[in-house]
């Protein structure tokens, strides 16, 4: 890595923190967010966007793990932008990408977040009524309010493909999913033989299934920058608290338990940043190994970001297990994050196929 | 850049099939001192005309090689399972970094060449009541004349049996804080006074040996540094310890260790069951490759931040303690699957890293990372102080 590439990423780094800081929920925060152009990182130029590649977004997912934001980006431009890329260009396509880069359009992409295999979650099949569209999905990303929904779905022969669809289309239903982590926004979308038209079904470029494949990596390793991110902050701020807070006469952080806790925290977190450095680089370089990559990725940052968040908890005292303290929503976004898009277990059951 | 890489690796590959002894490890299991130290003089010898025995070392000691290449080094090194530099290791690492950041122009003359030449090196740091706490040491080197007249004991001394010199602490300011009199010195072990004893360890072989100090002289010119600034000095030459040789054991342990352990999960067991087939097993192994992984980029990150100055205050201590304690849970796991057959090798292959696939004597040896160089206790102390900036524990001494 170049020190100017990694000075650009440390400049985006602080002005996403400061943003995230500042601009709170909501509408205000994703107007602030469009604002700032990091819908449009990925998207070409030439369609308005600022041409940047899975390296920068990891950035600012990272962050928007550390302030446990709620917006949209991950549904509209993580898992939208990164779909409508995978595609063959096309005029449909690249108004969309040119939307999403402005701030017009937030899509959401009907990626099952409870798949760890990652095969569509939806059917084409042909009807005297034309084509028609079945099948349902949970747990998808920033599902609701969205003004256009991407379902990636098997043609009839076999072969995954995108179908664009407007979220009120006669057939297809979303619904929003109440979770235990309320920072972040999931829904289940159904397709009850909703009528397709065909010119709102889009084709993978190359080979449709890694291309679908590559999707769900995607979705994969941002989980993982969300709960690096998410890490740092748990740790952070309980380092900032055990040099503060005072038993015993003394500061709790210069007692060996708990200093040698946060210890363990800092360990676990820098390996985590490793692994999830090396799979953005490895999935915006198209790196043939991005799978593994991916894969070591999500099953340790976020099983890490767990143990780090409990830790908090922990080393926050009695204070940490209240509500007010605010640990309790990390926990609940790392604890969702280590179980979406494939648990660590089938991550790590992927990895392991290349011994037999 | 990226071009002259690979030229560069295509080399020491072609280097690596041509040179590394074949079935060196059998070779070497079970062998008598001696026959130890003769291959590792002849290795180091190997490696130095090829230019690869201390490619760390400035140019005009006979080194410079740029750190991307070192890293391609050591990563073709330990991807072709060569025998790792045991003997060498403190005087090409510890007592090499003692001379260039401390040592006299004399000094170096006198000792860099000669360690090229085979001058085998021992450290004489610890004391029997100063471990943990080295900064408490005892040893005292009192003026006389022209030079120091030193007494005392040193203890965990590794290759001291074979060594020619060694770097000693000792107390010069008796009165001073206990760090503010301390110095460092060269010592020539043919000094008459000098007892060398080997401790035999958990895994029964004897790496390490006492020191008995009594009424030994050294020479004014023996003094590296200043006098009483011994204790920064000793710093800088344990720093030196845990770049470049942390990448060294990182990769063996990633490349032909994750090897042999997934080797070890492939064969079938007594009842021609192979152990890879059951999913825990499976798992375990692709956490370790995780793991493995990231120890990789962890010692990269660090020797790059090292060549470019931005290290931060704890990186050492996180790639000491992640190393050490992965090494031992990763023995410890390939010793449980290689079962009860682990405990008929009884010896392991000398020359080799911390991991040959005799995987119980490898656990047992693991604690030989977890301990010395400051044990895993200190290194999580470390990071919480320097690295994360928590406040000290006002109960221990300074």
């Amino acid at each position: 890595m170049t020190s100017e590439f990694s000075d650009a990423h440390d400049e985006l780094r602080a002005v996403a923190r400061d943003l995230l800081g500042e601009a709170g929920r909501g509408r205000a925060a994703w107007k602030a967010i469009t604002d700032s152009g990091w819908p449009g990182l990925e998207v070409p130029e030439p369609l308005d966007g600022a041409g940047a590649t899975f390296a920068e977004v990891a950035v600012v997912l990272e962050e928007m793990g550390r302030a446990a934001a709620c917006t949209p980006y991950f549904g509209a431009a993580v898992l939208g932008v990164g779909a409508l890329r995978l595609l063959e260009p096309g005029p449909g396509r690249d108004a969309l990408l040119r939307d999403i880069a402005s701030g017009a359009a937030v899509p959401a992409v009907a990626l099952a977040g409870d798949t760890g295999t990652a095969e569509p979650s939806f059917r084409l099949e042909r009807s005297p009524r034309g084509l028609l569209l079945h099948g349902g999905a949970e747990f998808v990303p920033d599902a609701v309010e969205v003004d256009r929904l991407l379902l990636p779905a098997l043609a009839s022969d076999g072969e995954p493909v995108l179908v664009d669809a407007g979220p009120d289309a006669a057939g297809i239903r979303v619904t929003a999913q109440p979770l235990l982590d309320a920072t972040r926004r999931f829904g289940r979308v159904t397709a009850d033989g909703a009528v397709v038209e065909g010119d709102s079904v889009r084709r993978f470029a190359g080979h449709p299934e890694a291309a679908f494949l590559r999707l769900h990596d995607r979705a994969a390793v941002a989980v993982a920058c969300d709960s690096l991110g998410l890490s740092e902050a748990m740790l952070d701020a309980t380092v900032a608290y055990a040099g503060v807070r005072e038993q015993f006469g003394r500061p709790i952080g210069s007692f060996q338990a708990v200093k040698h806790a946060c210890a363990d925290m800092f360990v676990q977190v820098t390996a985590s940043r490793h692994l999830v450095e090396a799979a953005a680089r490895a999935l915006s370089a198209d790196d043939p190994e991005s799978r593994v990559a991916a894969s070591m990725a999500k099953s340790y940052a976020c099983e890490a970001a767990v143990d780090v968040a409990g830790k908090a908890m922990q080393l926050h005292g009695g204070m940490g297990y209240t509500w007010e303290s605010g640990v309790h929503a990390y926990l609940k976004r790392a604890m969702l994050s280590r179980s979406l898009f494939g648990s660590p277990a089938a991550h790590r059951r992927r990895i392991a196929r290349r011994y037999r | 850049m990226t071009g002259d890489l690979d030229e560069f690796r295509a080399e020491v590959r072609g280097w690596c099939r041509a040179h590394i002894p074949a079935n060196w490890r059998r070779a070497q299991t079970g062998v008598s001192d001696a026959e130890f130290a003769g291959f590792q003089k002849t290795w180091f010898q190997e490696l130095r005309r090829a230019g690869f025995a201390v490619p760390h070392w400035p140019r005009e000691w006979g080194g410079g090689m740029p750190v991307a290449e070192q890293i391609v080094l050591h990563q073709e090194l330990a991807a072709h399972d060569a025998p790792r530099l045991v003997l060498a290791f403190v005087a090409i690492h510890h007592a090499a970094a003692t001379l260039l950041a401390a040592g006299t122009d004399e000094q170096r003359r006198r000792h860099l060449p000669a360690i090229l030449d085979g001058e085998i090196w021992a450290q004489g740091f610890s004391e029997p009541g100063a471990g943990s706490d080295l900064a408490a040491l005892s040893a005292t080197a009192r003026r006389q004349g022209d030079g120091y007249v030193v007494n005392g004991q040193k203890v965990w001394a590794s290759g001291a049996a074979h060594a020619d010199w060694c770097l000693l602490l000792a107390r010069t300011g008796p009165e001073a804080p206990k760090r503010r009199g301390i110095s460092c010195f060269l010592l020539d072990m043919t000094t008459p006074g000098i007892d060398v004893r080997p401790i035999r360890q958990a895994t029964g072989e004897s790496h390490f040996c006492e020191i008995f100090l009594d009424d030994v002289v050294i020479p004014r010119t023996g003094l590296a540094g200043r006098e009483n600034d011994g204790w920064r000095v000793a710093q800088a030459t344990l720093a030196a310890e845990r770049g470049m040789t942390m990448l060294e054991l990182a990769e063996r342990l990633g490349n032909a260790g994750f090897r042999w352990l997934v080797e070890t999960c492939t064969r079938p067991g007594p009842d021609g069951v192979r152990p890879v087939d059951d999913s825990l097993v499976a798992d375990r192994l692709a956490a370790f490759e995780t793991e493995l992984t990231a120890l990789r980029a962890l010692c990269r990150d660090l020797v790059e931040r090292h060549d470019a100055g931005t290290s931060g205050p704890a990186d050492a201590s996180v790639v000491k303690l992640f190393y050490s304690e992965l090494l031992q849970r990763l023995t410890g796991f390939g010793a449980g699957i290689a079962g009860p057959a682990a405990h008929t090798e009884l010896r392991k292959p000398r020359s080799s890293g911390w991991e040959s696939g005799a995987w119980a004597l490898d656990f047992i040896g693991s604690w030989e990372w977890t301990i010395p160089g400051g044990t895993s206790e200190i290194q999580r102390t470390v990071i919480g102080e320097r690295g994360l900036g928590l406040p000290r524990d006002p109960g221990a001494g300074r």
